[in-house]
């Protein structure tokens, strides 16, 4: 007994002996907060916690190198710490936002538009409008932009900086064209007969060696889609109109007609890719994050064009965006950072060297940009570019909904009327 | 009667393994719960509020679930159920004396050993419809003229998928069932063959019954685990093609992930009492037994 009472006092003793341990530190800490908060008040010094993802490690360099240079040439005192994160698959705006309800978050991060509901409905972000503004470089990116910001936001304001764009075109192979005898397609009609005739039995034996085009129906397949959808006059807003449902139609018919990959109802990207670099489509769509890779496959056979209009035109724009978050104490600090890399040097340095289609005006008329076709086609499509509507639903519409509903009307399951409604339903009206 | 003195320190030894497991078991299955009785949705967070069974309400009305959960019944039911019956031959042949045993033991192993992420991506890859392997060695076999997409029609889907959760349960049977064969003694197969019985009757009469135990804990940590499993059906096929691989893991996963928390978690609490209700004679009977 005696030895268990002298070994209770004995964890009493250390336990309190590391509280007071912990207290001392805390307090140390305490004052040296305080101390650099009078500094930077004094001195104008202030060090911004920056959070992004990068896509390889080329990109990490990249982004440390841009921030380098920021901390060097900013005349504010500013220093920027920048925290890397994985992407994993969109689970980077969970983390940020896990952290930043928390109490843990940044003061600035890259950010994706689809995450903008959730942060703005928890009060997470500042609100840009006035910052830009009194900004000087406010008409050097196109307005559209802006409003997709806005619409994003579901509010007039601006809750998110404009950083770099990827906006989806069509992919195709001159050869394949050229034997199909076929001209690049400048109407949504010429694009589908394009689809029919470059689908090809090239060695005789019955089945289809080279499919038309290479649809994607697995998660992120609604992108391309959409172009079917507005280029026949629908819209995200009514999926269960009627010209909605004749660019599902058409869609479907490609499908049942054996113009696309007969496992086109889970292709992701990796498929999609896979197929056009290994000759099996003709035509692919996506952006410019896979032209190195495809000029490295085909050299010169293989160029872009823009989705072509029906009765209506519309692509896919891909965005990376920087946001600031509420709880930063220097607001002003951060917004010479995220415009920074809106359009100064950060602007360019990202783009060029990651092949992004950059939303400054002035850094698209680089001749970089403007003698490198598939760049040029994205800049071409930007005018009629969008996002899907960013609504609480979009997210399980996009992962869940979509990919189901689509394989469903691919293989006969539901009829395109009863698919439409579905969708319609499932983003519009829950 | 001596009085037994009341000892504190056996308590005072056990106390942070409590805790820990309070802190990361029994409190997030309580919020999980109380959540499964909420608008839980971080969509909408102004929105959140206590709405009784209507989440369940919403479930039982919801065919995605009732598909969802004839899907996991069937997971379960042949995925366990054929991992059973090959982890068992298996372990009989690894029981055998043959030149490599240890060998073969090992490799046996490798599906077990690989993370479900991995499998899912290669059996992805294995069935593909366009580059698989499978469609390749079954058209060079001249069985199939045409590729079959697998994973990309209903009616081939949940079967291939399924396929893949057999191969990788497999050893975990197969070890289990060695073990459990180990056990048994040599001289009950002796005093089997000195009263002439022959080797399925031996299997029968001793080899089965000795090993009771160990399959019956062997198939409860498995349904337990396949149907709790997300990695590989998310990975082959994220549930589809039109949700036909879609069990109750999957979908809970799906509406976890879209934040609608207070619905996943009537599901999953849903799915926790289907399981408790496998678990809980197995635990009854062996309490008892104690």
């Amino acid at each position: 007994m005696k030895k268990i009472t002298s070994l209770l006092v004995l964890f009493i003793l250390s336990m309190v002996l590391m509280a007071c341990t912990a207290s001392i530190n805390s307090s140390e800490g305490t004052t040296t907060d305080e101390d650099n908060s009078n500094e930077s008040d004094s001195d104008g010094e202030v060090t911004l916690n920056y959070w992004y993802w990068a896509d390889n490690s080329e990109y990490s360099q990249l982004m440390q190198d841009i921030i380098t240079e920021f901390n060097e040439t900013n005349d504010k005192g500013i220093t920027v710490v920048g925290e890397e994160y994985p992407w994993d698959g969109g689970g980077y705006s969970d983390t940020l936002f896990t952290a930043a309800m928390g109490g843990g978050g940044p003061d600035v991060a890259a950010f994706k538009l689809t995450a903008t509901p959730l942060f703005t409905a928890n009060n997470l972000l500042v609100n840009l409008d006035q910052f830009i503004n009194d900004w000087e470089d406010k008409d050097d990116i196109e307005e559209n932009l802006y409003d997709v910001m806005r619409d994003a936001s579901g509010t007039d304001s601006i809750y998110v900086m404009p950083w770099n764009t990827q906006i989806l075109y069509v992919y195709y192979r001159p050869s394949i064209f050229e034997e199909a005898g076929i001209e690049v397609p400048t109407t949504y009609e010429e694009f589908l007969k394009a689809v029919e005739k470059t689908t090809m039995d090239t060695d005789g034996d019955g089945t289809t060696d080279i499919y038309g085009f290479g649809m994607r129906g697995a998660t992120g397949g609604h992108e391309p889609w959409g172009s079917f959808i507005y280029a026949r006059g629908g819209n995200f807003e009514d999926l269960s109109s009627e010209e909605a449902k004749q660019g599902m139609q058409d869609f479907v018919d490609l499908y049942s007609g054996g113009f696309v990959p007969p496992t086109a109802t889970t292709d992701g990207f990796n498929e999609i890719i896979a197929n056009f670099k290994s000759g099996r489509t003709a035509m692919t769509i996506h952006h410019t994050g896979s032209a190195a890779e495809m000029i490295e496959t085909f050299g010169e056979d293989v160029s872009a064009f823009p989705f072509p209009g029906g009765e209506g035109q519309w692509t896919s724009m891909g965005d990376t965006n920087n946001v600031i978050f509420e709880s930063t104490e220097h607001k002003e600090a951060a917004f010479e950072w995220v415009s920074y890399l809106a359009t100064g040097k950060g602007q360019e340095d990202w783009n060029v060297a990651t092949g992004n289609v950059p939303v400054s005006k002035t850094v698209q008329e680089l001749d970089f940009f403007q003698d490198d076709d598939f760049m040029r086609v994205s800049i071409e499509s930007m005018p009629y570019a969008g996002i899907v509507p960013i609504k609480d639903t979009t997210t399980e519409w996009i992962n869940v909904a979509w990919p189901n509903t689509i394989s469903s009307a691919l293989l006969g399951d539901q009829s395109v009327e009863e698919a439409m409604d579905s969708l319609q339903k499932a983003l519009n009206e829950k | 009667m001596i009085r037994k003195k009341f000892n504190i320190w056996p308590y005072l030894l056990i106390a942070p393994a409590l805790l820990i497991v309070t802190f990361v078991v029994f409190l997030p299955v309580i919020e999980a719960i109380f959540m499964s009785f909420q608008q839980y949705d971080l969509r909408r967070p102004d929105q959140i509020a206590y709405i009784g069974f209507m989440n369940f309400a919403e479930m039982f009305s919801d065919p995605v679930f009732w598909q969802a959960l004839k899907n996991t019944v069937i997971w379960v039911v042949f995925g366990v159920g054929l991992q059973f019956v090959f982890g068992f031959l298996l372990a009989l042949l690894l029981n055998q004396q043959f030149k490599g045993r240890g060998v073969v033991r090992a490799v046996s192993l490798i599906p077990w050993a690989t993370p479900g992420v991995l499998i899912g991506l290669m059996w992805k890859w294995i069935y593909d419809g366009s580059y698989g392997v499978l469609n390749d060695l079954l058209m060079k076999l001249g069985l199939i003229d045409q590729p079959i997409i697998f994973l990309s029609q209903t009616s081939t889907a949940f079967g291939s998928v399924i396929v893949t959760i057999i191969w990788q349960g497999i050893p975990f049977f197969a070890i289990m069932i060695l073990a459990g064969l180990q056990a048994i003694s040599t001289e009950m197969y002796e005093a089997a063959d000195i009263d002439g019985a022959t080797r399925l009757q031996k299997l029968w009469r001793i080899t089965i019954p000795s090993l009771k135990n160990v399959i019956f804990i062997t198939i409860l940590l498995r349904v337990i685990w396949v149907a709790n499993s997300v990695d590989i059906i998310h990975n082959m096929t994220g549930g589809g093609p039109s949700y036909s691989t879609q069990t109750l893991s999957v979908y809970i996963f799906n509406k976890a992930t879209v934040l609608d928390l207070g619905y996943s978690s009537s599901m999953a609490l849903f799915l926790m009492l289907m399981l408790a209700i496998v678990a809980i004679p197995y635990l009854r009977n062996s309490f008892k037994e104690r």
